[in-house]
């Protein structure tokens, strides 16, 4: 009975599948040479079925498939009844008796999603976890996406698809198409961050760079071949032009030869002055101010100088720092962040990137760059250390492990993280006690 | 800590002398002396940056209370601390002591290098213009000639003779080169010139003709943090690993020899040290600086 009215029920449903008449596994026209057998031809002789039974059968127990039919968008080798495309009908080493790894199943027919020398290789992909994007049997979306697009993308890059969709000036590409006008969903050969292509190839298959009012917009510096992405925002921005959120204000007033030579000038993109001698030229209180001070943090001088850490245009970060502080000042100290992520417990302004909170990026007159002599009062700043232990800590109390010490926060935490908890540096509370308690030790 | 005994230390400088040299400086470990805490009038050290150290004397320039401490060294005791504050030089980071012994002493906020005479009075300023007005000496020493070596903050190297005459610069490696911020620089008997930079813990060399610095080691990051000073003794180089709280000795050749020290606060360990000189017996100090004091360490027997 269950089976008659599924059969009616797929009946009814196959006319709603136009693409099935299309099928890749349809019969060769007739007067053609010997066909050669389909995927699920072979299937079928491998488990040494019915003809048509690779598929067609399994709906008998599979009943609930009767909607996934219907939906607009289903996966072929469903739409061909070819179950066993990606099943076996007997027995599996993989869930849901699949016939291999689940990115393996896909690979068979989709193996060339990911180019060969893919520059950039999107993660759910290169983890083979295609189910994250796609149903694997049919979808209301095209492309069996799990989701429509942005919505999709959002599962993952929410602040980016928020930000995207909030944006007082939208890049009309992303309204239009969303993230796949500009990203391609698998891996890309050409770019990084899975573009299609690399920036400004990209950006200049829209905009017309040779054209006066670009180059109007750009103090008449001919920025075809910058980079575009050192100033807009792709994906949207509060800013006129879609520059980042903050931008130095010469760039706003497009007064380039503020620090560039003059357009016209051969050498046009070259600046001014080095380092931080040209930005000395408006800066001059905030470097005195620096400079007054015992110790200078070395980029501030060395180098590119300031625009190690400072974006010289725009920047989605205040202050036209170049990016979450965790990479910015992790760039130079990469041990400092990998200890905080090793570390079972995570000191907040570490892994939020708020390194400033205790240290001064720019000059101190303190060792380590640190804003204040006493720790406590750094740690005071988000810790309310009298509620925090009865142990005696402050200026009056000698450390008894170093006599020119007293006992602080670091006396028994060490603020970038340990491989023990509580940013402990011993295994347990007892082995640090006894440090200093040393009658106590066993 | 018990102090040692001088026939220990004799021994020790045995031992020092017995592995100098690349081919059989296989190991490198010390043990701890003592501690130096205090001046004679027992004002603490706060935050000892630099050392610099003869056979002796040491001084210490102690910057959080802007003055330089010398102490003598004497029958295997570090005694006698005298102060000496001085207003050319209120910032003391790095010293080099002479010769004769006069002082080097370069000062942090002022960014100046002066010469202090052996009495302690001040000498003068070392006349050390770099090309850019906002180019700052870093680092400097000082061969057995005269010679001074200065690295200043845009990484640049220049040699003056003791008249002051500049005899010699090394431009930092271009951006492409891989290099990034040098922290010190060291030179040998043979004028061979050693920068080392803190980032990528990587030591570059330039020997005595050379017109630019080379790579003498790959990254050495997964046995030195952030190397902040480095000196040359022993035939072998001595770097101060700063944030990883230890010394890490190079063959000349940048093989590496091994590593001494651990994080702590009790003596014998060190917490952010940041220099380190060794004398002729092999007496190391180094500037145990976040534990507001100066270790004495003899190599280990």
């Amino acid at each position: 009975m269950r089976s008659t009215i599924l059969s009616l029920s797929l009946a009814l449903a196959l006319p709603a599948l136009p693409a099935l008449a299309q099928s890749p596994k349809a019969p060769a026209k007739a007067g053609a040479a010997k066909p050669a057998p389909s995927g699920a031809a072979a299937l079928e002789k491998k488990f040494k079925l019915k003809p048509g039974a690779g598929g067609k059968l399994c709906l008998d127990c599979h009943g609930n498939f009767e909607q996934t039919l219907q939906k607009a968008s289903i996966h072929t080798p469903v739409r061909a009844r070819e179950c066993i495309g990606c099943h076996s009908p007997h027995a599996a080493s993989h869930g849901k008796l699949l016939a291999d790894e689940p990115g393996k199943v896909c690979a068979t027919c989709h193996g060339d999603v990911v180019p060969a020398k893919a520059k950039s290789a999107h993660k759910p992909v290169a983890e083979s976890k295609c189910i994250a994007c796609h149903d694997p049997h049919g979808s209301a979306v095209a492309k069996n996406l799990v989701k429509p697009g942005a919505e999709l993308c959002a599962d993952c890059h929410k602040k980016l698809v928020e930000a995207a969709s909030t944006a007082k000036r939208k890049h009309p590409p992303i309204e239009k198409s969303g993230c796949v006008a500009c990203h391609d969903p698998h891996g890309s050969a050409k770019s990084t961050r899975l573009l299609k292509a690399a920036v400004p190839e990209l950006c200049v298959g829209c905009h017309k760079v040779e054209s006066a009012f670009f180059l109007g917009k750009h103090g008449n510096y001919p920025v075809g071949k910058e980079r575009c992405t050192s100033c807009h925002d792709p994906h949207g921005s509060s800013q006129a032009g879609m520059l980042y959120d903050t931008v130095h204000p010469p760039v706003a007033r497009a007064a380039c030869a503020q620090c560039h030579e003059a357009p016209s000038s051969p050498t046009r993109f070259r600046t001014k002055a080095a380092g931080a001698a040209l930005c000395k030229l408006c800066h001059t209180p905030r470097i005195n101010q620096m400079m007054e001070k015992g110790r200078l943090h070395t980029p501030v001088l060395q180098g590119d100088a300031c625009i190690a850490c400072h974006s010289p245009h725009a920047s989605p970060k205040p202050k036209l720092v170049r990016g979450n502080l965790v990479g910015v000042c992790g760039k130079c100290h990469p041990d400092t962040i990998q200890r905080q992520e090793r570390s079972p417990t995570k000191h907040a302004p570490v892994a939020n990137g708020e390194c400033q909170s205790c240290h001064d990026p720019h000059s101190s007159e303190l060792p380590l760059m640190l804003v204040d002599s006493n720790p406590i009062n750094v740690c005071a700043t988000c810790h309310n250390w009298e509620k925090h232990a009865s142990h005696p800590i402050g200026v009056s109390f000698k450390d008894p492990r170093s006599k020119n010490l007293t006992l602080n926060c670091l006396s028994c935490h060490r603020a970038h993280g340990t491989e023990y908890k509580r940013l402990m540096p011993a295994p347990r509370t007892t082995d640090l006690c006894v440090k200093c308690h040393e009658q106590f030790k066993r | 800590m018990t102090p040692a005994k001088i026939g220990s230390r004799a021994l020790a400088l045995a031992c020092l002398l017995a592995t100098a040299g690349p081919a059989r400086a296989a190991g490198f470990a010390l043990r701890p002396y003592l501690g130096v805490y205090a001046d004679a009038a027992g004002a603490a050290l706060a935050g000892p940056e630099g050392v610099a150290c003869g056979d002796d004397r040491l001084v210490v320039s102690d910057p959080g209370n802007a003055r330089l401490v010398s102490f003598q060294i004497k029958d295997g005791a570090v005694v006698a601390g005298k102060e000496t504050k001085l207003s050319q030089a209120t910032y003391p980071t790095r010293l080099v002591l002479e010769p004769d012994g006069s002082l080097l002493v370069l000062d942090g906020r002022k960014r100046q290098i002066v010469r202090l005479d052996a009495a302690g009075g001040f000498a003068g300023a070392i006349d050390f213009k770099p090309a850019s007005a906002l180019a700052f000496p870093r680092s400097l020493k000082e061969d057995p000639a005269g010679n001074l070596y200065v690295l200043d903050t845009t990484g640049k190297i220049t040699v003056l003779d003791r008249a002051g005459k500049v005899t010699r610069q090394l431009e930092p490696p271009p951006a492409d080169a891989g290099a990034a911020i040098f922290t010190d620089l060291a030179v040998d008997g043979t004028g061979k010139i050693y920068a080392v930079d803190a980032v990528a813990a990587a030591v570059w060399a330039a020997d005595k003709s050379a017109s630019a610095l080379k790579p003498l080691t790959k990254s050495l990051k997964e046995s030195i943090h952030f190397p902040s000073a480095m000196v040359v003794v022993g035939g072998r180089l001595l770097l101060v690993d700063q944030n990883g709280h230890g010394l890490v000795a190079l063959g000349l050749d940048g093989s590496l020899l091994g590593r001494a020290l651990e994080m702590g606060w009790s003596e014998g360990l060190v917490y952010y040290p940041t220099q380190v000189c060794v004398n002729s017996r092999g007496e190391t100090f180094v500037a145990d600086r976040n534990n507001n004091r100066i270790q004495m360490f003899l190599p280990a027997q």
